[in-house]
C-alpha cells in the first residue's frame, strides 16, 4: 500500500512533467500547424543553460535561492529567445508548406540542439540535478507513511497552475482570444485582420518557456543527459495526442494518466524502456480509437 | 526498352567497377568507413523506396537496419551460418518487422505517421536492443563481438575481410540499386507513385492500398536490413548504438538533405554519413591562430541539422535533385544555343 | 435494367443529416444527372457510391453486387469509376502513365517480376501502352501522352481524369463536377466528348455539376437533391420548367413591386467609387477561375454578384479581400491600390469579408467572438448594440458559436460586421443551407447596413431575395461577368437570369440528341413489377411501351388505373 501510493506520487510528478512538455507542443501545434519534434531538445537545451548557470557560475557566497532563482531565470529568458528565433529565422518562411516538411524541419532542429548541446556539455554523462526546492524539504503522509518531496510537489503544483494559467490566459485576455481565434482558423483569423504572425510568434515563445520549465522540472527524477531530455518528446506526444493536439484539459489529463501508467509497472519490471512501450501503446491505442481522419484531414 | 535496360545494367557495372577501386591502398579505417558508407546508403535508400517512391513517412529506418544486425550477428556467433545465410536471415526478420510497423500506415498518414514511427524506433532503441530484459539475446547496451566468420566458405580474418565484405555490399548495393531503378518504371513503381501522389485516387482506380503500403514496408525494411546484416561482419560486433534513434532520425534528415526521391542521392548520402565525421574527427583539430580547437562527431550532426533546414526552406528536392535539375538545365540550354547555330547553318 | 440501384441511403455527419433516405437508380446506357443547390448533399451521394464516405443506413447495389460496405479499390474491380471535381490526377506521372495504373491495377502483375524486367513484364507494359494510345486518341489528347500530368492546364487535367476512369474498363463512370473551371465554349465540348465516351465506350454516367448547361445537353434524366432529400427527378426539360426546382434554385418569387428601392440607387450615381475591381484574373494552381472581372461598388451601396455555382463570384470575393492573391488586374479599395496585400491588412482598412461558411471561430463564444472585434479595431469596442439588434444572440452570449445554429452563426457574422464600422461589407452566400424564414430576417439587415452608410457586396445564390435589396447586379457566367445593371430592371426580366442558372439558353436540339437512349420508367414501381409480375408479362409491357413510345412505367400505370376502375 505504501509502495503503492509512493509509486502514485512519483507517476504524478512524471505525469505533470509529461502534461506540461505537451502543452507546449499543442499550442505551437494549434497556432502555427507545426508539429515540434525539437520541443524536448527545446527544453533540454535551456535546461543545460539553467544547470551551467546553478553548478557553473554561480557564486558560493550567494544564498541557495538565489542561484536556484538566476538558474531558472536564465533558462528561461534563454527558452523565450530561441523560441522567437525559431519563428523568425526558420518557420516564418515556410508557413504555407505542408505540415510534413514543417515537422521535417523540426527534426533538423532537434538533431542540431541535440548535438550542440552534447558538443558544450559532453554526452551520456550524467550531471547533477536542478533542485526547485532543497532536497531535504520532505513531507510524510501521515496515513499512509509516504514521504513527499518538495520537488515532487513542485512539479504537480506547477503543472496545474500553468495548465490552468495558461487556460486563463487564452481565455480572459484579450491576446489569448486572438490566440485562441488563430488556433480555430487562421484563414478566417486573418480574414478579421487578427495579426497571425505575432501571434505565431508568440506562441512559438510561451511554447518553448513551457518547454523549458518541464525539462527544468523533470532533472530530480531523471538520468539528466542530453538524449534523456530530448527524447521525452515521445512521452509528450503520446499525452497531446490524447488531447487530440488540441485540447488544453485533456492534454494535461493525458500526461497524468500517462505519468501514472509508465510507473506502476515499474514497480514489478525494473527497466529503463519499458515506459516507452508504454507510450507507444497510448500512442497506438489513442491513434487506433479516435477516428485518425479527424487531425490528419485538419493538419492537412 | 531493353536498349534502355542495358544501359541501366552497364551503368551498375561501372559505378561498381569505380567504387570498388576507391578504398585500395588506404588504411584499415577509410576501410571501414567504406563499408559503413555502403550499409547506411542501403538505410538510406530504404527510404528511396518508402518515401521516394510511395509517400509514406519513416522515422524507424535505422531499427530495422539493427534488427538485421542483430539477427545476422547471432545467427554467426551461436549457430555458425555461413554469412550470405546470416544475411538471408537479417534481411527476413526485417522484412517481417517492417510488415507489421506497415500496419499502422494503413490508418494513418504524414504527421501521425511519423509519431508512431519515431515511437517504435524509441521503443526498440531503449527498450529491445538496450534493457536488460533482452540482455540474453541483445547483449545489453555492450552487445556483444562477433566471433570468426566464413563467407562462400572462405574464413573472413582481420586483415582482409573488411575490403571482401566491402566488395560483396557494394556489389549487393548495385543490384537493389538497379533493381529500384527499374520498379520506378514498371507497373508496380507506378502503383507505388500513384499512392504517393493521391490516395484517394489510386484506392479509387483500383489499386489495394493495403497490399501495396504494406509491401513497400517491408520492402524498404528488407533493404534496410540487409545493410544492417553486414555490420557484424564489418564492425565485428553488435551494439545498440549504432542503431539507436538518432541514426534513424539522421536517416530521415540525410535522405531528405541529399534529394529523397533519386537512388544515386543514397549513395551520396551513404558516403557522406559515414566519411565526414571521421574526416573531420581525423583531421579537424589543431591550432587556427593560436587557438587550439578540435572538430567533433557532434558539429557534423549539427551541420546535418543546420543543412536540412537551409534545404528545405531553399532547396526542397534535395541537394541531388538540385543538381539533376541544374544539369538538366544548363544541357536544354546548351541544345538550345546548338540548335540555332545548324540553323543558322 | 437497373444497373446502380441505392436505397434508403440515410448519412449524418454529427447532428446533421447530409442525405436523408435517398434512392436513387441507373439504368445500363444513361447517363443520369445530379443537380441540386450547395449543400444539397450531392457529393455526399457521391463519396457513397465510389466508397469515401461509409452509410450510416441504405443499401447501394451495382449489377447485383452490394456496394454499401465494399472497400474502396473492389468498387473499382467491380467496374466503377470516377472522377474528382478537386483533379486527383497523379502530378509526377506522364498522362500515358497515368492511364497506365489502373489497367495494371486489375490485371495481374507481380512486382518482382517487374523490378527483374522479365519478359513477361515487358509484354503487359507494351499491351497497356498500346491500349493507353487509344484512350488518349479518342479524347483528343494524343499530343499529351509524355507531359506530365501536373504541368498541364485545368481544362486538359479534366479530360485526362476522364481518360484514367475510362482506361480502367468501367461499366459506371462517376462524374464529380467535369465542368468546374470550363468557360461556355470548353463546356459546349465536354457535352459533345461525352456523347462520344458513351457511344465509344459503351459506359453509364452519374454526372454532379453545377453548371446546368452541361447536364441540360447530356443527360438523359435527372434527380434533383435539396437538403439532403430527393426533391424531384424527371427529364431535362420537364426539371427545367419545375417551379419547385427553380424555387430551391432561385429562392421564392416574391410580390413585392420596386419602388422606394429605385430612388435610393438614383441617388447615389455620381459619387466616387469605393471599391474598384478592374480587369482582375484569379484562380487556384492550374486552375484560372475569374478573368477579366470589372466590377464597382460605390459608397453606402448595395450590390449583388449572382450567377450559378462556380462562375467565379466567390473567387472574386476572395480576390478583393486578399485571400488569394490576384494574377492580373488592379483593386483600388477606398482610393489605395490594394492588389496582392494581405487579408489582414486589407480588413484593417475597413473591408470586411464574410466568406461562404460564414468564417467563424467554432470554439469561441459569442461574446469572446463579439469582443475579437475590440482586439483588431484598436479600440475598445462595445458590442452591446449587437444584442440590440440580435436580441436572440443575448441570450447565447455564453455559447459556443461551432453549437449555434446555421442563421445564428450568420447572426454573429453580421453582427460583427456592423461592431466594426466598416467602409464596404462582402457577404458571401449569406443563406446557403438557411430556411426561407431565416433568409427574410437576415435580408433585412442588409437595410440596417444600407441606413448606416456601409457598402454592400452580396454574393447570393437566392437571386430573388438578393434583388430585392440590391441597387444593382452583376450576372456572373463562367469566370466573367455576363450581364450588369439596376437590380429593378433584371428583377422584371426574371427568365434571363433564370437561363444563367438553368442553362435555358442551350438550344433544344442537342437536348433531344442526348435524349435518344431515354425510356425511363418510374424505378420504385418498375422494382415492384420486376418482383410481382411474371416475365411473360413483363416482356408484353415493354412490348407495348416500345411501340407506344413510352415508359413502360407510364404503361403499368395506366393499366392499374384501369384495375382500379373495373
Amino acid at each position: 500500500m505504501a509502495a503503492f501510493a509512493a509509486y502514485t506520487i512519483i507517476g504524478l510528478s512524471l505525469g505533470g512533467i509529461f502534461s506540461l512538455a505537451a502543452l507546449g507542443i499543442v499550442l505551437i501545434y494549434r497556432t502555427t500547424g507545426v508539429l515540434n519534434f525539437a520541443h524536448g531538445a527545446m527544453g533540454m537545451f535551456s535546461t543545460f543553460i539553467a544547470w551551467q548557470v546553478f553548478y557553473g557560475w554561480s557564486h558560493p557566497f550567494w544564498p541557495g535561492w538565489l542561484s536556484t532563482f538566476l538558474a531558472v531565470l536564465a533558462g528561461l529568458i534563454f527558452a523565450a529567445g530561441m523560441g522567437l528565433f525559431l519563428e523568425f529565422a526558420v518557420f516564418r518562411w515556410v508557413r504555407s508548406r505542408e505540415p510534413v516538411v514543417k515537422a521535417v524541419i523540426t527534426i533538423g532542429v532537434l538533431l542540431a540542439l541535440q548535438s550542440a548541446a552534447s558538443l558544450i556539455w559532453k554526452n551520456n554523462q550524467y550531471h547533477l540535478p536542478i533542485y526547485l526546492a532543497p532536497q531535504q524539504w520532505v513531507w510524510v503522509v501521515p496515513v499512509a507513511d509516504v514521504p513527499i518531496g518538495a520537488n515532487s510537489i513542485a512539479i504537480i503544483v506547477v503543472a496545474l497552475a500553468l495548465a490552468f494559467g495558461l487556460g486563463a490566459f487564452l481565455r480572459y485576455t484579450s491576446f489569448g482570444r486572438a490566440m485562441r481565434a488563430v488556433s480555430d482558423s487562421p484563414t478566417s483569423a486573418s480574414l478579421w485582420g487578427v495579426p497571425v504572425g505575432k501571434v505565431g510568434a508568440v506562441s512559438w515563445m510561451l511554447g518553448s518557456l513551457v518547454a523549458a520549465l518541464a525539462a527544468i522540472l523533470i532533472t530530480p527524477f531523471i538520468n539528466f543527459d542530453t538524449t534523456s531530455l530530448t527524447l521525452l518528446i515521445i512521452d509528450a506526444l503520446a499525452a497531446a495526442l490524447i488531447g487530440g493536439l488540441v485540447s488544453l484539459p485533456l492534454t494535461v489529463l493525458g500526461g497524468f494518466i500517462l505519468g501514472l501508467l509508465e510507473t506502476y509497472p515499474t514497480i514489478w519490471i525494473q527497466s529503463i524502456g519499458f515506459p516507452r512501450l508504454v507510450a507507444l501503446v497510448v500512442i497506438l491505442a489513442v491513434l487506433i480509437v479516435r477516428n485518425p481522419r479527424g487531425f490528419s484531414v485538419a493538419a492537412k | 526498352m531493353t536498349s534502355r535496360l542495358m544501359f541501366r545494367v552497364l551503368g551498375a557495372l561501372v559505378a561498381f567497377a569505380l567504387l570498388a577501386r576507391i578504398p585500395v591502398g588506404f588504411d584499415v579505417g577509410f576501410k571501414f568507413d567504406a563499408a559503413l558508407a555502403v550499409i547506411w546508403a542501403f538505410g538510406l535508400l530504404s527510404l528511396v523506396l518508402l518515401t521516394g517512391y510511395v509517400g509514406q513517412i519513416s522515422l524507424c529506418q535505422a531499427t530495422f537496419a539493427g534488427v538485421g544486425a542483430y539477427t545476422a550477428g547471432m545467427m554467426v556467433s551461436s549457430v555458425h551460418v555461413d554469412y550470405l545465410v546470416a544475411v538471408i536471415a537479417g534481411v527476413v526478420v526485417a522484412f517481417a518487422l517492417g510488415v507489421i510497423v506497415g500496419l499502422p500506415a494503413l490508418r494513418l498518414r504524414g504527421i501521425t505517421l511519423a509519431i508512431v514511427t519515431l515511437g517504435i524506433a524509441l521503443v526498440f532503441d531503449r527498450y529491445i536492443f538496450q534493457d536488460h530484459a533482452f540482455e540474453w539475446f541483445t547483449g545489453g547496451t555492450g552487445g556483444w563481438r562477433v566471433g570468426q566468420a566464413t563467407m562462400f566458405g572462405l574464413r573472413m580474418d582481420s586483415s582482409t575481410h573488411l575490403m571482401a565484405a566491402y566488395l560483396v555490399l557494394l556489389a549487393l548495393f548495385c543490384l537493389v540499386a538497379l533493381l529500384l531503378v527499374n520498379l520506378h518504371e514498371s507497373g508496380a513503381g507506378r502503383r507505388f507513385r500513384a499512392i504517393r501522389d493521391s490516395e484517394l485516387a489510386a484506392a479509387t482506380m483500383g489499386v489495394n492500398l493495403t497490399r501495396y503500403k504494406l509491401l513497400a514496408f517491408g520492402m524498404s525494411a528488407a533493404i534496410a536490413g540487409m545493410g544492417g546484416s553486414f555490420y557484424p561482419l564489418v564492425a565485428g560486433s553488435v551494439s545498440p548504438q549504432p542503431f539507436w534513434l538518432f541514426t534513424s532520425l539522421q536517416f530521415a534528415a540525410i535522405a531528405v538533405l541529399m534529394g529523397v526521391r533519386y537512388v544515386p542521392a543514397a549513395a551520396l548520402g551513404g558516403a557522406f554519413m559515414a566519411f565526414v565525421p571521421d574526416v573531420l574527427t581525423r583531421y579537424g583539430h589543431g591550432t587556427f591562430m593560436g587557438h587550439a580547437y578540435e572538430i567533433s562527431y557532434d558539429w557534423f550532426q549539427i551541420a546535418v541539422g543546420v543543412l536540412l533546414i537551409v534545404q528545405l526552406i531553399a532547396l526542397p528536392d534535395g541537394v541531388w535533385g538540385d543538381l539533376r535539375s541544374r544539369v538538366r538545365h544548363a544541357r536544354s540550354a546548351a541544345g538550345a544555343v546548338g540548335g540555332r547555330r545548324v540553323k543558322v547553318a | 435494367m437497373t444497373m446502380l440501384r441505392v436505397r434508403d441511403l440515410t448519412v449524418r455527419f454529427g447532428g446533421i443529416v447530409a442525405l436523408d433516405r435517398v434512392s436513387l437508380d441507373l439504368n445500363r446506357g444513361e447517363i443520369l444527372g445530379l443537380i441540386g443547390p450547395n449543400g444539397a448533399g450531392k457529393t455526399t451521394l457521391f463519396n457513397c457510391i465510389s466508397g469515401v464516405v461509409r452509410p450510416d443506413t441504405g443499401s447501394i447495389y451495382f449489377d447485383n453486387h452490394s456496394l454499401t460496405y465494399a472497400p474502396v479499390h473492389e468498387r473499382a474491380r467491380l467496374g466503377v469509376a470516377r472522377t474528382f471535381q478537386n483533379l486527383q490526377l497523379w502530378g509526377s506521372m506522364t498522362v500515358e502513365e497515368n492511364l497506365i495504373v489502373p489497367m495494371d491495377a486489375l490485371g495481374r502483375r507481380n512486382t518482382f517480376s517487374d523490378a527483374l524486367y522479365l519478359p513477361f513484364s515487358g509484354y503487359a507494359e507494351r499491351a497497356s501502352r498500346a491500349r493507353a494510345r487509344a484512350i488518349l486518341h479518342v479524347l483528343d489528347l494524343d499530343p499529351y501522352a509524355r507531359t506530365l500530368a501536373g504541368d498541364l492546364p485545368a481544362g486538359i487535367q479534366r479530360r485526362v481524369e476522364l481518360a484514367r476512369a475510362l482506361a480502367m474498363r468501367p461499366r459506371l463512370v462517376l462524374l464529380d463536377e467535369p465542368a468546374a473551371g470550363l468557360d461556355a465554349q470548353e463546356t459546349a465540348h465536354l457535352a459533345e466528348v461525352l456523347h462520344a465516351v458513351r457511344q465509344r465506350f459503351h459506359v453509364s454516367m452519374l454526372l454532379v455539376d453545377h453548371d446546368m448547361s452541361l447536364v441540360m445537353r447530356v443527360c438523359d434524366y435527372v434527380y434533383v437533391l435539396d437538403f439532403g432529400k430527393m426533391l424531384a427527378k424527371g427529364e431535362p426539360s420537364a426539371i427545367r420548367n419545375d417551379p419547385k426546382v427553380i424555387a430551391a434554385y432561385l429562392g421564392e418569387e416574391s410580390k413585392k413591386l420596386p419602388g422606394d428601392i429605385q430612388t435610393i440607387a438614383a441617388a447615389k450615381k455620381d459619387e466616387r467609387p469605393l471599391l474598384e475591381v478592374s480587369k482582375v484574373a484569379a484562380g487556384y494552381g492550374g486552375l484560372e477561375v475569374i478573368r477579366d472581372i470589372n466590377l464597382t461598388v460605390r459608397p453606402g451601396e448595395v450590390v449583388a454578384c449572382i450567377g450559378a455555382n462556380g462562375a467565379g463570384k466567390t473567387t472574386t470575393l476572395r480576390a478583393i479581400s486578399g485571400m488569394i492573391h490576384p494574377r492580373a488586374g488592379r483593386v483600388m479599395f477606398a482610393g489605395k491600390d490594394v492588389t496582392g496585400s494581405t487579408a489582414e491588412r486589407i480588413s484593417k482598412l475597413g473591408l470586411i469579408h464574410i466568406p461562404e461558411g460564414r468564417g467563424l471561430f467554432p470554439n469561441l463564444s459569442v461574446e469572446d467572438t463579439l469582443r475579437l472585434v475590440s482586439n483588431t479595431a484598436g479600440r475598445e469596442v462595445d458590442i452591446s448594440p449587437a444584442f440590440k439588434l440580435f436580441s436572440r444572440l443575448r441570450e447565447r452570449r455564453h455559447q459556443l458559436v461551432g453549437t449555434l445554429s446555421g442563421g445564428e452563426q450568420q447572426m454573429v457574422a453580421l453582427a460583427r460586421a456592423i461592431l466594426s464600422q466598416p467602409r464596404l461589407v462582402m457577404i458571401d452566400e449569406m443563406s446557403q443551407g438557411l430556411a426561407p424564414t431565416v433568409v427574410r430576417q437576415l435580408f433585412e439587415i442588409i437595410r440596417v447596413f444600407r441606413d448606416e452608410g456601409i457598402a454592400v457586396l452580396l454574393v447570393e445564390q437566392f437571386v430573388e431575395s438578393a434583388l430585392d435589396v440590391a441597387d444593382r447586379a452583376y450576372v456572373f457566367e463562367h469566370g466573367t461577368i455576363g450581364l450588369s445593371g439596376p437590380a429593378v430592371e433584371l428583377r422584371s426580366d426574371r427568365k434571363l437570369v433564370a437561363g444563367s442558372y438553368l442553362g435555358s439558353a442551350v438550344d433544344a436540339a442537342a437536348i433531344a440528341s442526348g435524349n435518344g437512349n431515354g425510356h425511363h420508367a418510374d424505378p420504385a414501381l418498375m422494382e415492384i413489377v420486376s418482383v410481382r409480375v411474371p416475365a411473360k408479362v413483363k416482356r408484353a409491357l415493354e412490348q407495348r411501351a416500345e411501340t407506344e413510345n413510352r415508359p413502360a412505367g407510364a404503361v403499368v400505370v395506366e393499366l392499374l388505373e384501369k384495375v382500379d376502375d373495373q
